[in-house]
């Protein structure tokens, strides 16, 4: 699929093909995805853990229950459990100059293996790394950033997926041998979609012009019309939903699986 | 918790909508369910199998429809109104123990289970229940 479809083709798929099971190459590209996102520091922040809804035993899929996440839990085959490793910075001075040997952070924009041990490190880097606030906040955004290239890699190979928060972090910990040092960021469901990949039509979007700005706040992005259009022709930008049918669709859906509807 | 002025659903001629059941249908939180689901939901066999099985429910739990949904709610410190973790927990372990109740498991457990939480979600109690996948 090309890149522009494939971002306006994502949705949060929330009916799954719950007897088709995901192939293991394909969850591979997505982890592969993940793993080449832009890393900032070149440090490590996130894990994952890959499951099985089949593998796992009746007592830790019923520990992931709640009133609020159940019917997903079912439909979707593989589960995706995404943590911050807090420890992430211990190494990160050694593979910042691994950049700087690569010339990836070059002396022609001031870097040097000396900046980074004399006081990048000990100076900046260091004194984060003791910060809780900070420590969760770069995780959560370097984490945040590799999920989403995860999803589009998902999207890109025909799987549906839908990112969902996990509340029972106490139970699974010794259920799945996680360390005390992850902090869990999100469940991400992954399957064949049930409901079509257009899942109804694409999501409402303000304009760019209520988020976006150029120079300063006061003066609004202004979208050129080729380029939106150009955009339309490659799939990016999306007929909206809901579809006349979108109703019906989620009705069969629904009563295929037992749902209230 | 008291059953009001509700009761125990009575056995109704298919496709017909009397008695108890209309004086059911007629509370708040039902009204707003079958608004709701007016179009999936239209034909009147439906709705009085519907309505029949939340009419069980109600005696089953001793409460009547519109305290169903206000055990799902809790005040909130600024005056308005919150879902309540403990109410919905509670209301959700009814809904599994009187499936149980009426002989059912697997696939017709599920259904029944998710059609009286259909009458709590379209009264703004988010909710989920098992998928039957089986």
């Amino acid at each position: 699929m090309e890149f522009n479809r494939v971002i306006g083709t994502r949705r949060s798929i929330r009916f799954f093909k719950s007897w088709r099971p995901v192939e293991r190459a394909k969850i591979q590209v997505m982890l592969e995805a993940a793993n080449r996102a832009s890393h900032s520091m070149n440090a490590d922040y996130f894990r994952a853990i890959v499951v099985n809804r089949d593998d796992l035993d009746r007592e830790t899929r019923d520990a992931l229950r709640n009133p609020t996440t159940t019917a997903d839990l079912d439909l979707a085959p593989t589960y995706i459990f995404w943590y911050i490793d807090l420890n992430y910075v211990e190494g990160a001075q050694d593979r910042l100059k691994e950049l700087v040997q690569q010339h990836a952070l070059p002396s022609s924009h001031g870097w040097s293996k000396a900046y980074v041990d004399d006081y990048l490190w000990p100076q900046v880097l260091e004194p984060i790394s003791r910060d809780p606030n900070s420590v969760v906040f770069m995780g959560a955004v370097e984490t945040g950033i590799a999920i989403c290239n995860a999803i589009n890699a998902a999207v890109d190979q025909g799987l549906g997926t839908c990112m969902h928060a996990f509340t029972a972090n106490e139970k699974l910990k010794p259920l799945l041998g996680v360390p005390d040092t992850w902090l869990p960021v999100w469940l991400q469901l992954l399957g064949y979609p049930a409901e079509e990949p257009e899942a109804g039509g694409q999501r409402p979007r303000r304009p760019l012009s209520t988020m976006f700005f150029e120079g300063d706040c006061g003066h609004p992005w202004e979208e050129d019309p080729e380029v939106t259009e150009r955009l339309k022709r490659e799939g990016m930008i999306q007929e909206p939903g809901p579809f006349p049918y979108r109703a019906q669709e989620v009705l069969m859906l629904s009563r295929m699986y037992g749902l209230p509807e | 918790m008291t059953t009001g002025d509700y009761t125990a659903a009575q056995p109704a001629a298919p496709g017909t909508l009397r008695g108890d059941t209309d004086k059911f249908a007629q509370s708040p939180a039902v009204t707003r369910w079958l608004a709701e689901t007016a179009g999936p939901v239209t034909d009147l066999a439906g709705r009085a199998s519907a309505l029949e099985s939340l009419q069980g429910f109600c005696a089953f739990v001793g409460a009547g429809p519109d305290e169903l949904v206000a055990q799902c709610l809790r005040p909130t410190k600024s005056g308005g109104t919150a879902i309540s973790t403990v109410g919905r927990r509670s209301v959700n372990e009814s809904v599994e123990a009187f499936a149980a109740a009426q002989g059912l498991t697997g696939h017709d457990a599920i259904v029944l289970g998710n059609r009286l939480r259909g009458f709590l979600i379209h009264n703004g109690i988010f909710l989920q229940g098992p998928a039957s996948i089986s």
